[in-house]
């Protein structure tokens, strides 16, 4: 197993061996380990100390369902502490076919304004991944998927891209990094955190990868692999949530909209409301019952990423019967939605769209949106002028760098007090005043507000929460920290978080994780040191934070949500200070 | 006799219990009950078997999910707002941890956990999982 050291400085690349060290780390708890030994806390995001960290999961690459997963890690320009941004596509397998455990991007180039692109394949002589260094100003201003056509035009469809777009071009706080999806479309992000404007201050375009050749993940333990593949399996095909057909496969993740709404808990014109008078027009009902209307049959939604048999990306069509965009996530639905005050599902799509297109982060960019609107720059409502003004990020305005720079940034210049980040980093869209769980995950993530923090298993099975009363603010605190611990490791497997939603329900599908784990490991791990091995990563990733200038004043949501009550419950965030102090008060 | 005048909505295939048979996107009616009747009296007059819903909420308090359903003699009042997902609809726990819910729910959910797989549910509400 390798890390493989490329560095802009000087266009050059460095295998080593994988340290003993890291030997049972992959994912989010390599990017950020590497992260927490390497790159200097107080570091400028975009200077030439700071490392881009790619690293897939422990699963990847190996036969286990659903696990074409890549973590992407640094310190993030948006929220200035350490931060993983997770992707499913097959770049990731193609890398960890390579057994590449980690690819670090170091250094800076001297040129301004110039971009290359890093090639790497299978050197089949010497039985190891090589690089080469190629220049990519060619591609620079384009889309994303007019540059991905041309890339797999000139390098066979076989290939596996990540890159950047004008977004990351030019140093956006909101921009991604983007993989392809199982289409060769230029639409699957590890989107949070600013980590497009990372890979782009070290001048590196693409990250080209020809995986002909190459003798893919070994397993320690063969017949205890596929023992865990078969469980996972079974659980994911037989729940409600992920089979065939099932809420996933045939809402995709909007299928939350009209639920959050119901529960008053959809952010709504910044924040302003729980509830969306145009959330079912903008639903998974919506986007199931439109296709069927336009296409005139039932569509039913496609995987990310070879592999994946929960099957959650859906498409969007025109009424021509085109295809307009993928992926309409929950997420994007939402924020350049309901939290716009947008309830058209063309418009919507349009700006998921454009997002892709350019790079940006649909989630940072929708909250960007409102907030804007907010200060006046178009009516809470007008789909139209959302468009123009992604335009304008699109176009490099001086307002477009403005809203590219991320909700708190554009808060602050606009003159807007509602801004509902925590760490720069923008709610998705769970409003804490009426889910006030997942508000403890917000103010005490070490990513910012991050709704994919605090994904977990039932507690019985975890064996917490056990003692102290849930609903106790000690209890609510022990909750979160051993969701966010659970999370941190399953960030590290290389599955996609929805296996938790089906884990939670069938126990076997839980041990399949492990067993899969430790049959590509050789380890001996139980679901005991699932909670454990997460709490390491915690850790180190708090400690990189502390060492940046993050302390406790810093775990809290923004003041307004503790005296603005959200309709339509009129409920304040109440969760007192010292709760939150508590999650991570015995670290 | 009084009556009382609520607001409901049904998602997916659930709106065909409100006069939309061919869409699975959702339908909202207004349905007039006599006062004093609960959410099984809404659930006959709709035609619709409790078993084909799943995430229900009464004003947007959570009163039942898949395959626990307490909240069959839960009154209703004038101008309530009650939502019926259809099975397929999700609320995963990661999601609804802190949300609020009805007591009775919150009641059988200790006893039982709130689980999100549907399983057999018997008219009375109760699921017969062990």
């Amino acid at each position: 197993m390798w890390i493989l050291r490329i560095n802009m400085t000087d266009r050059s690349y460095r295998l080593e061996e994988l340290p003993e060290a890291y030997k049972n780390l992959a994912g989010r708890s390599l990017t950020s380990t590497i992260i927490h030994d390497e790159v200097p806390p107080t570091c400028h995001p975009l200077g030439p100390n700071n490392k881009l960290v790619f690293s897939p999961g422990f699963v990847t690459g190996t036969a286990a369902p659903t696990s074409a997963r890549i973590s992407a890690g640094a310190k993030s320009p948006l929220t200035g502490t350490i931060k993983e941004s997770n992707a499913g596509s097959e770049w990731p397998q193609a890398l960890a076919s390579m057994r590449i455990r980690a690819l670090v991007v170091e250094g800076q180039p001297q040129e301004k304004g110039k971009f290359w692109m890093a090639l790497l394949s299978w050197d089949k002589a010497a039985g190891k991944p090589a690089v080469t260094f190629a220049p990519a100003d060619e591609y620079v201003g384009l889309t994303t998927q007019a540059a991905y056509n041309q890339l797999f035009g000139r390098f066979g469809n076989r290939v596996s891209i990540a890159g950047i777009g004008v977004a990351g071009e030019r140093l956006y706080g909101n921009s991604g990094i983007v993989f392809q999806d199982i289409k060769r479309r230029a639409t699957r992000y590890s989107g949070r955190g600013g980590l497009g404007a990372v890979m782009g201050s070290k001048g590196l375009k693409y990250i080209v990868i020809n995986r002909e050749g190459a003798p893919g993940v070994q397993l320690a333990n063969a017949a205890l692999f596929e023992e865990g593949r078969r469980k996972m399996t079974e659980a994911l095909r037989t729940h409600s949530i992920t089979k065939p057909k099932g809420s996933l496969n045939t809402y995709g993740t909007a299928v939350l909209i009209n639920v959050m709404n119901e529960a008053g808990g959809l952010p709504t014109r910044n924040f302003s409301s729980g509830r969306f008078e145009g959330a079912p027009n903008i639903s998974g009902e919506a986007i199931f019952e439109g296709n069927k209307q336009r296409l005139g049959k039932e569509l039913y939604n496609h995987p990310c990423s070879p592999g994946c048999i929960i099957e959650c990306s859906n498409t969007w069509h025109k009424p021509d019967g085109s295809e307009h965009a993928s992926c309409v996530e929950y997420e994007s639905s939402w924020a350049l939605g309901a939290d716009c005050g947008i309830g058209d599902l063309d418009d919507v799509a349009e700006l998921v769209r454009l997002c892709n297109e350019y790079g940006l982060d649909t989630i940072e960019t929708g909250t960007t949106l409102a907030v804007a609107m907010e200060a006046g720059l178009a009516p809470f409502g007008d789909g139209k002028k959302a468009i123009e003004l992604v335009h304008e990020m699109g176009k490099g305005t001086p307002i477009g760098r403005i809203l590219g720079s991320g909700t708190e940034t554009a808060a602050r210049v606009l003159g807007v007090r509602r801004s509902p980040t925590v760490k720069g980093q923008s709610m998705p869209a769970y409003e804490p005043r009426a889910v006030k769980g997942i508000g403890i995950t917000y103010a005490t993530s070490t990513m910012g507000a991050d709704h994919t923090a605090g994904y977990t298993i039932a507690p019985e099975i975890l064996s917490v929460g056990g003692k102290a009363d849930p609903l106790s603010p000690e209890g609510k605190a022990e909750l979160s920290r051993a969701f966010q611990a659970t999370t941190a490791f399953i960030d590290s497997t290389g599955h996609c978080l929805f296996i938790v939603f089906v884990i939670l329900d069938i126990p076997s599908g839980f041990q399949g994780m492990v067993d899969e784990v430790n049959g590509v490991l050789g380890t001996q791990y139980t679901a005991d040191d699932v909670v454990k091995l997460g709490m390491e990563i915690l850790r180190k990733e708090r400690a990189f934070n502390e060492a940046a200038g993050f302390t406790r004043s810093h775990d809290r949501l923004p003041e307004f949500m503790k005296h603005e009550p959200l309709p339509p419950h009129n409920t304040v965030y109440d969760v007192p200070d010292a709760a939150l102090d508590a999650v991570f008060g015995q670290m | 006799m009084k009556t009382i005048s609520v607001e409901v909505w049904l998602y997916g295939p659930l709106a065909r219990y409100g006069g939309k048979p061919h869409t699975s996107h959702y339908a909202s009616v207004f349905p007039s009950l006599p006062e004093g009747s609960c959410v099984r009296d809404l659930l006959a007059l709709l035609g619709m078997p409790t078993e084909e819903r799943g995430i229900t909420f009464i004003n947007g308090v959570l009163s039942a999910m898949p395959g626990l359903q307490p909240d069959l003699d839960r009154p209703l009042h004038d101008g309530d707002r009650i939502a019926f997902f259809h099975l397929r609809s999700m609320w995963p726990a990661q999601y609804r941890h802190g949300a609020a819910m009805t007591p009775e729910l919150a009641h059988a959910a200790q006893a039982q956990g709130l689980f999100h797989a549907p399983k057999p549910v018997s008219q009375d509400g109760s699921s017969d999982v062990a």
